[in-house]
């Protein structure tokens, strides 16, 4: 193992990892919309949307990411619908990550007291405000262990966007390697900076779940 | 002054027919305790006057809004009846307080999320009820903080805060540690005192001898008998009534 490779390729290894840090930022924001929504029409069971959020969910959690991301990448364009490669990457890294999150709401909404629900509505608060008010709440809480592990899922999956040539930081990696014929020194490299990342992100998500816990404490 | 009109009220759940036609009339400042064997469908009776149930047949009417039972799920029903719930204060068995929220908190949700008042004001509403449960030295703590005795005046605070025509109490105390039932009692006397009307379902014999200008006794998805509370405690006319007395009465004299 020779240092100076891997003190040369660090500065671009960093900047590919902010790729990294973006792709996981931009998806999780938009998982967490089409999760959120796809949640509430599952549980109120609107007619027609109801199908399709199932429709859906199943397709996301029942065919491989990779297949996914080469569909729209590769696929899309046939029907002329073509994306470049940042935005296919993070069109289905969003898709996938919203069907798991959605399955998260679900169950961390369905998880609170009907009490809860029950108290608000004889209050005369209507359900949106009911929901807003009293039960997202307290269903924030109960998910955040399972969204913090969608979260790091996301951003280890972030790699598979390699393959569409998106240079974040497998890609760069790789492109390094082409070069210095290091695969050993640069990909351990690149495992330690996903390690680190993603602790980082471990410590943060844990210590909000203790922030929002507070209250369930004698 | 009437403040609650029951008429032919039916509710089934599947075939299982829990009211069978309820009539019921209640004044204003009129304190109704509501009687009878598990199963009887008094909780049903009460969750259906806020709509917690929707009923299967009949009318409700409580203060100026009256709701027919079966009708049409549209806009102007829905309001209707969160108004009307607006008006009545409804007390759980099991509390339901919010848990996320500290006990001023929980009772200034109401005014702020349905009368849209201030925060501040609403802080002083809520400090002033929670004085009058006794609870005011308990403002900032959480319902987890909290004896269950604690948590039902708290609750009490909450729906009071919406200033209700009606209090409407589901076995309020039936959750309750026995040393924890006379401080909820007190508070829902002071109320009766007040002149609040309620509608309470309770299995607190002394507390409805006590309190109730009218107990209404059901059994199986009727009202068999109702009087004052002397009638029917001392003296009830109707065999099933007699019954459920005895059994409950036997419990105490053993």
């Amino acid at each position: 193992m020779d240092v100076t490779i891997i003190i040369d390729s660090l500065p671009s290894l960093l900047k590919a990892t902010l790729m990294t840090i973006f792709l996981a930022a931009i998806s999780i924001l938009i998982a967490l919309v089409i999760g959120f929504f796809t949640a509430i029409i599952r549980i109120l069971k609107v007619k027609v949307l109801n199908e399709i959020a199932n429709t859906y969910v199943s397709l996301m959690r029942g065919t491989p990411l990779l297949v996914q991301i080469f569909v729209i990448y590769y696929g899309l364009p046939q029907i002329g619908i073509s994306l470049d490669p940042i935005s296919s990457g993070v069109l289905a890294l969003s898709l996938n990550a919203g069907a798991y999150l959605s399955e998260s709401f679900r169950a961390s909404i369905l998880a609170v007291d009907n009490g809860q629900m029950e108290a608000s509505m004889s209050m005369g608060m209507t359900y949106p405000q009911a929901l807003k008010r009293i039960i997202l709440p307290q269903s924030l809480r109960i998910a955040i262990p399972t969204l913090s592990n969608s979260f790091i899922v996301l951003i280890k999956d972030t790699s598979l966007v390699s393959v569409i040539t998106v240079t974040e930081l497998l890609q760069m990696s790789s492109l390094i390697i082409a070069k210095t014929f290091e695969p050993l020194t640069i990909y351990l490299v690149a495992a330690a900076i996903y390690w680190i990342l993603i602790s980082f992100f471990t410590k943060l998500l844990d210590k909000l779940e203790v922030q929002s816990s507070k209250y369930l404490v004698r | 002054m009437t403040m609650i009109q029951i008429e032919h009220l039916k509710k089934a759940f599947g075939d299982n027919e829990v009211l069978k036609g309820i009539d019921l009339t209640i004044d204003k400042s009129e304190v109704v305790v509501i009687m009878g064997p598990s199963g009887s469908g008094k909780s049903t009776l009460l969750r259906c006057l806020n709509f917690l149930e929707e009923p299967t047949d009949g009318i409700i009417q409580i203060g100026e809004y009256q709701v027919h039972a079966g009708g049409k799920i549209d806009r102007h029903r829905k309001k209707v009846i969160r108004e009307l719930r607006k008006k009545t204060g409804f007390v759980f068995q099991s509390f339901n307080l919010f848990p996320h929220k500290t006990a001023i908190e929980n009772v200034m949700e109401g005014p702020i999320a349905i009368h849209g008042t201030k925060t501040e004001e609403a802080r002083t509403i809520a400090e002033a009820l929670l004085v009058k449960v006794g609870l005011g030295d308990r403002c900032d703590h959480f319902p987890a903080q909290l004896s269950g005795g604690q948590q039902q005046r708290v609750a009490i605070a909450r729906s009071l805060a919406l200033n209700p025509l009606v209090m409407l109490f589901d076995e309020p105390t039936s959750a309750l540690d026995p040393e924890l039932v006379r401080e909820v009692l007190l508070v829902i006397k002071s109320l009766a005192e007040e002149g609040m009307t309620m509608v309470i379902v309770t299995h607190e014999m002394n507390f409805a001898k006590e309190v109730a200008d009218r107990v209404v006794f059901m059994d199986e998805g009727i009202i068999v008998e109702q009087g004052t509370s002397k009638d029917i405690f001392l003296n009830p006319k109707e065999e099933r009534t007699k019954q459920f007395l005895y059994k409950v009465e036997a419990v105490v004299t053993e």
